[in-house]
């Protein structure tokens, strides 16, 4: 009975995480960069959610919009007015580029917000939960599992079913004959910075709701992120959301496993511990993931 | 006999730069007695050891063109071995140093191994999500301090087997014998068989394996030399701090900030991790207790760094190296 709640848990959670982990595989997808800074995206996310909700006195559920403006925005200018000058060095200037941009928006939170932990408090659906028989659900972990679910659909239909989607497809699988057929290139970069930002804005929205902010939040969840990432295949959007959901799946069972042979070792404080090493045999023993055809 | 003359072998660099490291030399051996206060001596006993870093960091990183992030556990695969001998068994510094080194290279096999199967990105984050494992290992084992890490015994008198003195200057000679053996050590690696393969490799992997290079193994040597580096400076951070836990030597941004220095002196240059080092450590240092100081500015000082970091990889990713490079191009 704990693992069947477990794994209906780590559903929920692992719906999120392949919202997470959609803008990453995106850019990657695109141009070919990791983005450490993703993560921060998730946090700015959390914190705009956090503070309209507080200072405009709504819901934090109606205040998801504006976290997926700023997403979208922040995105847009990291793209703008730094990444495109990232792409012409080489890629491990790339690399440190973005780790840089990460430690800017983590310590920019930090002089802003403080170290401080904060949570949404309350709204419509915080404290409330739903039974179904013998499970227990808290409704902001529901919402947030339902509404990553949407997002997901709606971001899987546009690149796949609309001209633009299908231009960054053709930029992902080939960017110097999707530039001779008309498309431009830095404007569908931009779009996938655009996408990535967000997506990963709204998921910081839906997981204010039941995770506390603060500056540093971020690097735990783009950990999680990569190992979706690598599992379903860098850059495959289907692939990512399958891998949310198995590691999702994985984070939450492993601690109830470790729970019930009462050792110690596959306890809560490991539950990262298991997506590291998750990553780490994935991309050795299978390099192009579940669904990847780029290498 | 050949590999000690290649060593201390200087002369195929310019005549300024060779002068620079006569003057800069002098200056390190004479700095103690300039009458120094004990901050700047911290700050220079920091500078000198993560210029041991980044030389280090620079075989795999630099030299062999590798992303490598995952530094830290080595850092603290040397820390932790030095402090654990010492509460445990009272074995002093000189026995389990070289024995912790012996662990990190042996580990750096054993993660290396698989981890070279892997290129670009997805080695990058492996190295991180290696490092990370360890740390999470360290945070919860009890045996070992768990997170409250460890405190090495005090000794009443100075000790030299167990490295313990009470003024900072012994440190300070100390570490500086640690950093010139590193700098004869990559003044003959750079001309090695190993130097010029893992340069080759950075240009062109495919045209390297078809001159019958090793690719993987050659990497995998080069970054156990890295390992074993930066092993020897986890040991003298665990006897000069007195005190260790994994959020001080198994920290993400201990591994970022090896690669940074060296990246932003300038990767794959002799000179690149000494000076992004005398850069970026005072510059930490200062900013953190000038700005620390201040209540509202929390942060502010990281922000700087990290903007910093931005200009550098947008600009100039060859690093502060590259951009005097640069210049004595156009003058010439």
């Amino acid at each position: 009975m704990l693992i069947i709640d477990a794994l209906l848990q780590g559903i929920l959670m692992g719906l999120l995480f392949a919202l997470v982990a959609l803008g990453l595989t995106i850019i990657f997808g695109v141009m070919d960069i990791v983005n450490f800074a993703h993560g921060e995206f998730l946090m700015l996310g959390m914190y705009t959610v956090y503070w309209t909700s507080l200072i405009l006195n709504i819901d934090p559920l109606l205040a998801l919009p504006a976290s997926a403006v700023m997403g979208i925005l922040l995105g847009l200018a990291s793209y703008y007015w730094f990444i495109r000058y990232l792409l012409r060095g080489p890629a491990i200037a790339q690399l440190f580029g973005t780790f840089g941009l990460m430690l800017f928006l983590q310590y920019l939170a930090m002089f802003l917000f403080k170290t401080d932990y904060r949570m949404v408090e309350k709204g419509l659906l915080v404290g409330k939960s739903l039974s179904i028989g013998p499970f227990i659900f808290d409704w902001t972990k529901l919402a947030a599992g339902i509404l990553s679910l949407i997002s997901f659909i709606v971001v899987f239909y546009f690149i796949h079913r609309t001209r633009t989607g299908k231009a960054l497809q053709a930029t992902a699988l080939n960017k110097e004959a999707a530039s001779y057929m008309g498309i431009k290139t830095d404007r569908m970069n931009a779009i996938a910075w655009a996408i990535g930002g967000g997506t990963v804005g709204i998921a910081g929205g839906l997981l204010v709701n039941f995770y506390y902010a603060f500056p540093m939040v971020g690097i735990l969840f783009v950990m999680v992120a990569f190992a979706c990432v690598a599992l379903g295949g860098f850059g495959s959007i289907k692939g990512v959301f399958f891998a949310g959901l198995l590691i999702g799946i994985l984070e939450m069972v492993f601690p109830v496993f470790g729970q019930l042979m009462g050792s110690d070792f596959l306890g809560p404080h490991f539950k990262f511990t298991i997506v590291y090493l998750a990553y780490f045999i994935i991309v050795v023993v299978r390099p192009q993931g579940l669904f990847g055809w780029k290498h | 006999m050949e590999a000690l003359k290649d060593a201390f072998d200087f002369s195929d660099f310019s005549k300024s730069e060779q002068i620079g490291l006569i003057i800069f030399s002098l200056f390190l051996i004479a700095f103690p007695i300039l009458g120094a206060g004990s901050f700047t001596k911290t700050v220079m006993i920091q500078f000198l050891l993560f210029s041991l870093f980044g030389m280090g960091w620079n075989t795999i990183g630099g030299y062999g063109g590798q992303v490598e992030l995952g530094k830290a556990q080595y850092v603290g695969i040397g820390a932790y071995t030095v402090a654990l001998m010492m509460v445990w068994w009272k074995i002093p510094f000189w026995v389990s140093m070289p024995i912790g080194v012996l662990i990190a290279l042996g580990y750096s096999f054993i993660i290396g191994y698989p981890l070279f199967r892997l290129k670009g990105h997805y080695f990058a984050i492996a190295t991180i999500c290696t490092s990370l494992v360890l740390k999470d290992i360290f945070d919860n084992w009890d045996l070992v301090g768990a997170a409250k890490g460890i405190e090495l015994p005090i000794h009443e008198h100075p000790d030299f087997l167990y490295m313990q003195f009470k003024s900072d200057t012994y440190y300070y000679y100390f570490i500086m014998v640690l950093f010139y053996i590193g700098l004869f050590y990559m003044n003959w690696f750079r001309k090695s068989k190993l130097g010029y393969q893992l340069r080759m490799i950075k240009d062109d992997e495919d045209a390297a394996e078809s001159l019958g290079i090793d690719i993987r193994w050659c990497k995998i040597k080069a970054y156990s030399i890295a390992s074993a580096f930066v092993a020897v400076g986890g040991g003298f951070m665990a006897v000069y701090n007195l005190y260790i836990d994994p959020a001080s030597v198994m920290e993400l941004s201990l591994s970022i900030k090896i690669a940074l220095m060296a990246m932003l002196g300038g990767a794959a240059s002799l000179w690149g991790p000494i000076i992004g080092a005398a850069f970026l450590v005072p510059l930490d240092r200062f900013l953190g207790s000038w700005l620390g100081g201040h209540k509202g500015l929390i942060g502010v000082d990281f922000m700087i760094y990290a903007a910093l970091i931005m200009v550098v990889s947008a600009y100039q990713p060859r690093g502060i190296w590259g951009i005097i490079e640069q210049f004595r191009k156009r003058g010439a």
